[in-house]
């Protein structure tokens, strides 16, 4: 019996460890396995210009616009990394990112699904933030009603 | 016999002719390659030197072969990776292509898009800030490749990769 209660609290415990929203400044990482549908990705450098910066605004305002029932659900997790700390390696090699670096992965099934990469795409878009804005709104939509 | 003689005398004068006409155009090429062989001279010269130089390129690039045209556009306070991306392209040119360059098919120009003297080449790339476009230019038609997303993911931190990137459009483009 004092084994099923161990097992049972240590279950309860790692089950609400995987689905604790971690927010590290403006980076939301619910780990909600179960209803996680995708990962949205943003790369940078130390030293950043103008345009990075840009980007990365682009990408909050249209998460935190559009998206923060998802975000907030764990439907979205959205991270922002800096490609040069050595914590970061492991998503850097992952995702190819060493630099200013834009991707989204769809999630299904606790499994990572096939990367879109849109680094070219954000930097295209960048000077247009209603066009850069409206894109991502839509290709984020179409990822998560999948 | 003597019709036969005939056509086979003006044949030869008319293929003759275009070789001519084709050594002409040959050479016109070569008094553009000459003008536009020092690249960073372009960046300080004024707009109507540029566009002169840019009407050379596309006549030059109306014969046969293509030309590729690249562009490194900046702001006046560039950060890191864009001096890395500028950096990289020198490199993949001296490389790889210094004989394309020296022969004029391969054109490169600096540009600040905050000089206004560049204000119609920054508005055509919609270059607005760091932006890296590769042209080719074939029979007056531009196709340009937009490697600004990649020269910012690769070129500060892992120099090799973008450069391979570089070079295979380059390459391609050169076709």
């Amino acid at each position: 019996m004092k084994n099923i209660l161990i097992l049972l609290l240590g279950l309860l415990l790692s089950y609400s460890g995987f689905s604790q929203t971690q927010i590290v400044g403006d980076t939301v990482i619910s780990n909600n396995k179960s209803k996680l549908k995708v990962k949205v990705y943003y790369f940078h450098v130390k030293e950043r210009c103008h345009t990075c910066y840009a980007i990365e605004e682009n990408f909050r305002k249209t998460l935190f616009t559009y998206f923060q029932t998802e975000l907030d659900n764990g439907i979205i997790d959205m991270y922002i990394v800096n490609c040069e700390l050595p914590e970061n390696q492991v998503l850097v090699k992952k995702y190819d990112a060493y630099g200013s670096t834009f991707a989204i992965t769809p999630y299904k099934d606790g499994i990572d699904m096939k990367t879109i990469e849109l680094s070219n795409w954000a930097y295209q878009k960048v000077n247009k933030p209603e066009v850069f804005v409206a894109e991502l709104k839509s290709k984020i939509i179409d990822l998560i009603s999948k | 016999m003597f019709i036969a003689s005939t056509l086979i005398l003006f044949t030869a004068c008319n293929s003759n002719n275009n070789q001519k006409s084709i050594n002409a155009v040959t050479d016109s090429t070569n008094v553009a390659q000459t003008k536009t062989t020092n690249i960073d001279s372009v960046v300080n010269t004024d707009a109507s030197k540029k566009e002169a130089n840019g009407n050379q390129i596309i006549q030059k690039a109306n014969t046969k072969q293509s030309v590729v045209l690249i562009y490194n556009f900046h702001v006046t306070n560039r950060c890191p990776s864009c001096i890395a991306i500028e950096k990289a392209t020198t490199k993949t040119l001296d490389t790889y292509f210094l004989a394309e360059v020296k022969q004029g098919r391969i054109k490169r120009q600096i540009l600040n898009v905050d000089d206004k003297a560049n204000s119609a080449i920054s508005e055509k790339y919609q270059a607005f800030g760091s932006g890296l476009f590769v042209t080719k230019v074939l029979n007056g038609k531009e196709t340009t490749t937009d490697l600004t997303g990649d020269g910012f993911k690769f070129a500060r931190n892992k120099e090799e990769r973008f450069i391979e990137i570089l070079k295979s459009i380059i390459t391609e483009d050169l076709k």
